[in-house]
């Protein structure tokens, strides 16, 4: 199982901290998350253009953009995805 | 003047002489205000061999050209001296309502010289100026200073005050105004409390003239509107505060836990913005102008703990929290209420008792010194030793010095995670690689908000870089440095660059003062101050040397989780730092920059 850790806003549209779910990359993932949370999450994570940039998906602690096979990214059993959105601070 | 209200007032302390002088517009033009402004009057006037702690340093309370305008998030003002903790040039910037208060007055800056003999607050009421006993004040903390102060004079008067940090010499003293908000890091309390300077209260009924009210207005809508449509500035950090950066932080693997030995606190999100928000926080609270409001008004309702007031910021939540690797949220929001009431910088509080911690895990630091078992993740130990540090009992005596000196006396000053003395904040280097450049690079000692590339490098604002990659690094953390120079001197908060830049900045200014600032004046501004900064240190005795991490993020192998196996690759982009900076590689800006900014 792949453990998904929902943090700030994304909580607040998923009503929990955290989930798991079998697929078998990160497209996939989402996917299925959609389906399980809603239109509401799809705007989160999806934009017309694509993954939104409004959304930070770190795949065991790696910032999706920076894998190189982005939302293809393969997944396997014990990865986390964690997924916020936009946030900052200082 | 426009933006600026052209007077800067003089206070000699051991004198009593009080004087009111010009601003010169061209050094206003060339340094802007509150920052740079109040580094550029101290150069002139200060040795940078100065004891920090003598009376022939100085203190100067600065505001911005923008400060006190409308123009978003413009309560900003900067208190300046050389730092205690550092020995460097220290500028520490606060919000709330002392900065435009003080404009409202009729002053840009307050230049504080001399010491005086008995403790005394200075009451600026318009143009009446006059200094006035507080040795009724000594012994007070921050809130009961102010409220005293409030019914002595008006109340609606703005106080910046020391707590008892501040008078007891703490070397990590704040000047904390408006109750909460805080000039907090690099010492600058205990310089105020070296001259016995209880407090500045300050009442002003004018107003701030700017240059063409259209063109102001303009950029002012125009930048609202963008703070107010970016994610950031109108959700994240309204709804959730700072403390928001808890888990992206920890999920990240550099969130520094247990005095930097790892990058991951299992239990983070006990601490986080999230949990804050759901069970702590009372209300939002935002500085002048702002619409952000990421301050917090807290409550901790009840149990050992029980106690109100704001915050506690992300930095202050990591550094009692992860970094001494303590969970309990409700001992650490009374940590940082101690703080704010003691005016003390909670950051290198923490990390203080952190280092502490690690000596006693290392065998170097005994219960009975310590007075109580200093394990990591002993939540009365954060508690207990903070109050005893702003009192200076016991084992609170040592940490008042700072973590470096408290180390170094037991032999292992590589355990102060610390640079120039100063602690670092909570950014991880060895998983987040410009913020070590910027840690190692900093004109104020170990500091996040000289240059924040956290944002592009764990959050993706304005783009998203890699924070393993180094290489171009250099480029945008001199861009970051450059660019913040320029803003804290123009009295405007730091957290609108994620939704604004010096464009819009540049707009504000040139239409307050009718002066041309284009985006290339105020970006030389910036790099101008910086080089002053960098003068300063130099002439202070800082060399090239000092541009460094802790050996720990230097040589030891982060342990575990994203990050693990990597070091913070400092010494590889300082080179690289330096040539984009125009200086040599030792550190030094070249006569043909200098000559370039006007500093020749």
């Amino acid at each position: 199982m792949v453990q998904v850790l929902f943090f700030a806003s994304i909580r607040e549209l998923t009503r929990t901290k955290a989930t798991e779910a079998t697929a078998a990359t990160v497209a996939e993932l989402l996917s299925q998350l959609i389906a399980r949370y809603g239109p509401k999450f799809e705007r989160a994570v999806y934009s017309s253009e694509g993954l939104s940039r409004e959304v930070i998906i770190m795949v065991n602690g790696k910032h999706l953009q920076h894998l190189p096979d982005g939302l293809r990214t393969k997944l396997v059993p014990g990865d986390t995805v964690a997924i916020f959105p936009l946030v900052a601070g200082g | 003047m426009y933006g600026w209200v052209g007077k800067i007032l003089r206070v000699n302390l051991g004198t009593g002489d009080v004087a009111v002088e010009d601003l010169c517009p061209e050094i206003a033009r060339k340094y802007l205000g509150a920052r740079g402004l109040g580094e550029k009057i101290f150069m002139d006037e200060v040795d940078p061999k100065v004891d920090p702690l003598g009376p022939e340093n100085k203190l100067i309370f600065a505001a911005g050209p923008l400060t006190g305008t409308m123009a978003p998030s413009a309560g900003r003002y900067n208190v300046v001296t050389k730092g205690p903790l550092t020995g460097t040039v220290a500028a520490s910037n606060s919000g709330g309502y002392f900065g435009p208060e003080l404009k409202y007055a009729g002053y840009d800056a307050i230049i504080i010289e001399g010491q005086a003999r008995e403790p005394v607050y200075l009451w600026i009421n318009n143009d009446k100026v006059k200094l006035r006993p507080a040795t009724h004040l000594w012994g007070k903390v921050v809130s009961e200073t102010t409220d005293s102060i409030l019914t002595e004079t008006d109340p609606e008067a703005k106080v910046a005050c020391i707590g008892p940090g501040g008078e007891n010499l703490v070397l990590f003293a704040g000047v904390v105004n408006d109750k909460h908000r805080a000039a907090g890091r690099t010492g600058v309390g205990a310089v105020m409390g070296a001259k016995k300077l209880k407090a500045v209260a300050v009442r002003g009924t004018g107003g701030v003239k700017v240059a063409d009210r259209d063109a102001f207005l303009k950029a002012v809508f125009a930048a609202r509107a963008k703070v107010l449509a970016h994610p950031v500035t109108s959700a994240g950090l309204p709804t959730y505060g700072t403390n928001i950066l808890v888990n992206v932080l920890n999920q990240a693997g550099a969130l520094p836990t247990r005095n930097f030995q790892t990058g991951y606190f299992e239990t983070a999100d006990k601490i986080s913005g999230e949990t804050h928000t759901a069970t702590r926080l009372v209300r939002k609270k935002a500085c002048f102008g702002c619409t952000m409001s990421c301050g917090r008004v807290t409550t901790v309702p009840g149990g050992p703990y029980a106690s109100s007031g704001e915050g506690p910021e992300y930095e202050a939540t990591w550094a009692f929290g992860a970094q001494c690797g303590v969970d309990d949220f409700d001992a650490i929001c009374k940590a940082n209420f101690l703080c704010n009431e003691l005016g003390i910088d909670p950051i290198s509080m923490g990390s203080t008792i952190a280092c502490a911690m690690n000596l006693y895990q290392e065998g170097l630091l005994d219960e009975a010194s310590a007075g109580l078992p200093l394990r990591f993740g002993n939540a009365a130990a954060i508690v207990k030793l903070t109050e005893d540090t702003g009192f200076k009992r016991g084992l609170g005596a040592e940490l008042a010095l700072g973590s470096y000196r408290f180390a170094e006396k037991r032999g292992r000053p590589d355990l102060s995670m610390s640079v120039k003395k100063q602690e670092i904040p909570a950014y991880e280097p060895r998983g987040v690689q410009g913020m070590g450049l910027e840690y190692a690079t900093s004109n104020r000692g170990g500091c996040h908000v000289r240059g924040y590339l956290t944002s592009p490098e764990i959050l993706g604002i304005p783009e998203k870089l890699d924070p393993d990659s180094i290489g171009e690094k250099p480029v945008w953390l001199k861009t970051f440095q450059d660019l913040t120079a320029a803003l804290d001197s123009s009295g405007v908060c730091l957290f609108l660059t994620f939704a604004i830049g010096a464009p819009e900045l540049a707009d504000l200014l040139t239409a307050a003062t009718g002066l041309e600032f284009t985006v290339d004046d105020f970006m030389i501004c910036g790099e101008r101050i910086w080089n002053l900064e960098r003068l300063f240190n130099l002439a202070a005795g800082l060399t090239a040397a000092d541009d460094t991490l802790p050996p720990r993020l230097l040589n030891e192998p982060m342990p575990s989780g994203p990050n693990q196996g990597k070091v913070a690759r400092v010494p590889e982009m300082l080179p690289s730092y330096y040539q984009v900076r125009g200086w040599t590689q030792e550190g030094t800006p070249t006569e043909e920059k200098l000559v370039a900014l006007g500093l020749a």
